[in-house]
């Protein structure tokens, strides 16, 4: 496991990666005088170095990594993050409007705009992973009643479950016929549907997008993470150190974004072409190292190419239905007592998975949003800071 | 059939008798106060059925009553043709469903006994069936309206409106590129929006009812309410695009070249205006018409067909509100405000049950951020000014381009006084008793102006053109003051604060440029004085002369632009130097020698110095007014 090795050495690294960062900081060796006793702004500085490192340490032990659960907390280490940051800038809002703060905080605050529409983008796939939820629900009814399962209630889940395999294929090409075709050899009956037109194959996607067919969730991710490089030197130096903790906090915000749009389906994914690396330097760049490899390793895991979305509580959606829908196409009437049960035990599965959903996709979504209005209110009071 | 009532009725009494009975003698007990009641309850009849298998002669009618809907279902769910296609087959298919329905209901309380857990199965089995094919007929009703079935009579109602069905189907292309055919009702001119959009015809909409009463009486309620939004929510978006409003991020808005963005503006605009009257509260109509007697089924449909087109709405609104802050951008996100502010009481109203809180909440957040925006063009406009450098001075000392773009741009802005009045009280501040934010903000912006302005008159090395300069652009500001909402704002006090400024200016011009002039043509008449005076006075008079064309030059160069102002200084400059003029060479000319050949010294006439003046400040070289 890629995330232990880190977490044995870090504890005793975690010193003496202060010290350099306190060099870092101080950017030159003439400083050297001061290493003894920093500065408050160092000091300030280099506890938002060790809070961020902290925040993803404690990502990489709590939880299953991609559930919902764990998800809301990256949401929250975010917001923590984002909280300290904009104190920093606040303290040192003098030194806003030189160069090449001017730069560096303009240029963050560039790349936040566009974290914007990924966090919109992850709105829409919320309430894509609500449709399925609700499909999910239907399925449950259809079988999850005390009374023996009958032909109809089976007809009805498997439907459903029809349905939700298809809003669950990857729409990475919208002209791909895979699942128009599989929605008309299922749901057409008689002529009705042969006399119909276009509009009666929207019903399974019938959620749209609130940004336009063109827009991709991988190209944004690579816009925000464009020429993201390390501080030089001479900028940490002109700056007092503040450039470090810019830099930190866009690549926490590109970490971010880039978990979320792994983990939740929108628009044209394909998130492991952007290239994210942070040199071992810093006091968080591995656990955040950690954490990447392991999502990446995650997605290789499940390269199935219908994923839509590495989020647990999806892959259990996709897993269960598709059990059952295998189950289903294997009965025969009467149901056998151990068909019986397996289907309840598969719906029991799946109710488990929908509680879930139940209860944490709102609480997700209103994360997310709060994380929209946190990035927007950061950026107005430091537009307003620099008049 | 009445047998069958009694057999029911028995098989319930021995039911009763044997849930409540806890022994054998209880039941007995129990069916004798039974027997007791009523004739037909007789210890006979009664016995009768224990006296058999368990009941069987109740789970015959039960299962005599299914065999016979399970017919019937069975012949409508497997008919090729939409069941909904005919009215008399629509109301059997639904009577059907009633009877299974009250079947169900009747014997679910013996369902413990088997054969009678073993029917009701069934006849659960049977309701899904049935419940499977009322989904699909409600689908294809829902998308297709009466569109296909105009051909059965069902109503003058679905004729009237078949018409408008159709067309919308068929001609969707075509009014997809001329945009304004008066048959689309979204498409029809937008100078009423109180009007409600009837988006299928009301027979159709009875039938949806039924079958939704049906669907959400058997469980079905969220089947059948995701069919309904799936279909509405197409519906929406269609018309929102129709509309012409682009689906956008926020970049792509924040790209998008500013006067692109100003038709997407007022585009957004008319769609939002379209959506939350007309287009909303129909969908919250026909919803509520579809499920009633539902009415959480219908709220959450309704927030499911609305939900995507008011994000996208909001959305945008957002990123005009998240956007640059360039001040030439203020008309057009007030427009946004304002639209959002006019709106909100419909969103309140559209969106006032419990599942459509989130989207009134977003609403009222961007509002507010829209705002927060325009105080931040505010800000803006008051660090372009701070920041505006003192480049190359304006020839002559005329009108600064900034003044006169800050001066009309306030103007402009106070057009929308009570929004920005609105604005500005909502930030944190609050309001003095005798003057808003508003009127706080542009004073302030005022006096950033002023000082703006005297840094760059430095850029003038004489201080007379400065005093012009200062004068011009102060001029100009309280013009732009005084006839407008602006005056109102800054009030009276300021503009004649103001106006003594520009006197002032003017006093400067005429002490730095002309006092030297007037020195000149001073007389002395001490004895002291008076030796040599003639000496003197012909050297004062040769200095006058050379310094009078001097300034006469370089002064009709410089430019006072406003007409009023150019008589004014020319006439305080007549009244101050002619006398002092006329006087000095009328005693020039009487004084003895010299005297006689005064006029060799004398270049300009009283007349001739009068003319000079009126020559001033025309800007000759600046080549403007």
């Amino acid at each position: 496991m890629p995330g232990t090795d880190f977490q044995g050495s870090f504890g005793r690294s975690l010193l003496s990666l202060r010290r350099d960062q306190v060099d870092l900081v101080a950017g030159s060796s003439s400083h050297h005088n001061h290493q003894h006793e920093p500065s408050n702004m160092e000091v300030e500085l280099d506890s938002f170095q060790r809070q961020v490192a902290e925040k993803f340490i404690d990502l990489n032990a709590s939880g299953e990594l991609l559930s919902l659960e764990w998800i809301g907390k990256l949401l929250d280490s975010f917001l923590c993050c984002q909280e300290e940051f904009r104190a920093i800038v606040f303290n040192h809002r003098s030194q806003i409007s030189k160069p090449p703060m001017d730069r560096l905080i303009s240029d963050y605050f560039e790349r936040s705009i566009k974290a914007l529409d990924v966090c919109n983008a992850i709105r829409d796939g919320i309430e894509q992973i609500r449709q399925w939820q609700k499909l999910a629900d239907i399925v449950i009814s259809a079988l999850d009643s005390h009374r023996p399962v009958g032909e109809g209630q089976l007809r009805r889940a498997k439907k459903a479950l029809i349905d939700l395999a298809i809003g669950m294929l990857d729409e990475k090409d919208p002209s791909s016929s895979s699942g128009t075709n599989l929605a008309h050899r299922n749901r057409s009956f008689g002529r009705i549907r042969e006399s119909h037109h276009h509009r009666s194959i929207g019903h399974f996607r019938s959620l749209s997008w609130s940004v336009s067919r063109s827009w991709s969730a991988s190209k944004q991710l690579q816009a925000l993470a464009n020429n993201l490089a390390t501080p030089r030197s001479n900028d940490v130096a002109a700056s007092n150190g503040l450039a470090v903790p810019v830099y930190t906090m866009t690549s926490v915000l590109l970490f971010v974004m880039w978990a979320l749009v792994a983990a939740i389906p929108c628009q044209d994914r394909g998130f492991l072409q952007v290239n994210f690396f942070v040199p071992r330097h810093f006091q968080w760049a591995a656990p955040v190292m950690s954490l990447h490899d392991k999502v990446v390793e995650e997605s290789k895991r499940r390269d199935r190419k219908n994923c839509c979305g590495l989020l647990k509580e999806i892959d259990r959606i996709e897993k269960c239905s598709r059990l059952m829908n295998e189950l289903i196409d294997s009965v025969h009437f009467p149901l056998s007592d151990d068909k019986e049960i397996e289907v309840k035990q598969r719906v029991g599965e799946l109710v488990e998975v929908h509680e879930d959903l139940k209860n944490g996709l709102d609480p997700f979504e209103k994360k997310v949003r709060e994380v929209f209005h946190r990035i927007v209110r950061s950026r107005t009071e430091t537009l307003d800071s620099l008049c | 059939m009445a047998e069958n009532g009694e057999e029911k009725l028995l098989a319930v009494a021995r039911h009763i008798a044997k849930t409540l009975g806890h022994n054998e003698s209880m039941a007995d007990d129990i069916l004798q106060i039974f027997s007791n009641f009523d004739g037909r309850f007789s210890r006979e009849k009664l016995a009768e059925g224990q006296a058999g298998e368990d009941g069987s002669a109740g789970v015959a009618v039960l299962d005599r009553a299914l065999n016979s809907i399970d017919g019937q279902i069975s012949r409508f769910v497997a008919a090729d043709q939409p069941i909904w296609a005919d009215p008399a087959d629509s109301a059997a298919f639904l009577d059907t469903i009633d009877e299974l329905v009250g079947i169900i209901r009747e014997w679910s309380p013996m369902a413990s006994e088997k054969p009678i857990g073993v029917c009701l199965t069934r006849a659960d089995d049977m309701m899904q069936q049935a419940m499977f094919r009322i989904e699909e007929e409600f689908r294809s009703l829902m998308e297709r309206g009466a569109e296909s079935f105009g051909l059965n009579p069902q109503g003058d109602a679905s004729a009237m409106n078949h018409r408008f069905d159709s067309d919308e189907e068929d001609d969707y292309d075509r009014d997809f590129q001329n945009g304004d055919d008066i048959q689309i009702p979204v498409a029809q001119p937008l100078t009423d929006y109180d009007l409600i959009i009837d988006a299928l015809p009301s027979a159709t909409i009875n039938d949806l009812h039924e079958m939704a009463k049906r669907m959400v009486g058997a469980g079905f309620g969220k089947a059948c309410s995701h069919v309904y939004s799936a279909c509405r929510r197409e519906f929406l978006e269609e018309s929102m695009s129709r509309l012409g409003l682009q689906k956008l991020s926020i970049e792509e808005v924040h790209k998008m070249p500013w006067q692109e963005l100003e038709d997407e503006i007022d585009r957004w605009i008319k769609a939002a205006n379209v959506a939350l009257r007309i287009l909303f509260p129909s969908e919250r109509r026909l919803c509520d018409r579809v499920f009633f007697g539902f009415s959480s089924a219908a709220d959450l449909s309704f927030m499911e067909v609305c939900r995507g087109s008011t994000i996208q709405l909001l959305n945008f609104a957002d990123a005009i509100a998240i956007g640059s802050r360039s001040p030439e951008r203020l008309f057009k996100v007030l427009d946004v405000f304002e639209t959002m502010r006019d709106l909100m009481p419909e969103f309140e109203s559209v969106f006032s049950d419990q599942f459509c809180l989130v989207l009134r909440n977003e609403a009222v957040t961007i509002w507010k951020r829209l705002g927060e925006a325009i105080r931040g063009i505010f800000m803006e406009l008051e660090n372009l000014i701070r920041r505006d450098p003192a480049k190359a001075a304006v020839p002559g000392g005329g009108l600064h381009p900034i003044t006169r773009y800050v001066m009309n741009y306030l103007r402009a802005a106070c057009r929308s006084r009570q929004t920005l009045e609105q604005v500005f009280e909502e930030s944190n501040g609050v309001p003095c008793k005798d003057s808003t934010l508003l009127t706080v903000q542009m004073s302030w912006i005022m006096e950033l102006l002023e000082s703006n302005l005297e840094v760059k008159s430095k850029v003038y090395k004489d201080p007379a053109l400065c005093s012009v300069f200062l004068m011009n652009n102060g001029r100009y500001i309280v013009q732009k003051v005084k006839d407008g909402d602006l005056g109102l704002l800054l009030g009276e006090d300021w503009i004649r604060k103001h106006n003594a400024k520009v006197r002032q200016y003017h006093m400067s011009y005429q002490r730095s440029s002309w006092n030297k002039m007037l020195g000149l043509l001073k007389v002395d008449n001490t004895v002291a004085g008076m030796n040599g005076l003639g000496k003197s006075m012909k050297d004062k008079l040769k200095q006058f002369n050379m310094q009078f064309d001097e300034i006469c030059k370089t002064h009709s160069t410089w430019v006072v632009f406003d007409e009023q102002l150019r008589e004014e200084l020319k006439i305080s400059l007549a009244r101050l130097l002619l006398p002092a003029y006329g006087n000095f060479i009328g005693r020039f000319q009487n004084l003895g020698d010299i005297g006689k050949n005064a006029d060799r010294y004398i270049k300009y006439g009283v007349e001739d110095i009068e003319a000079r003046i009126n020559e001033l400040f025309k800007g000759t070289t600046a080549g403007r007014k």
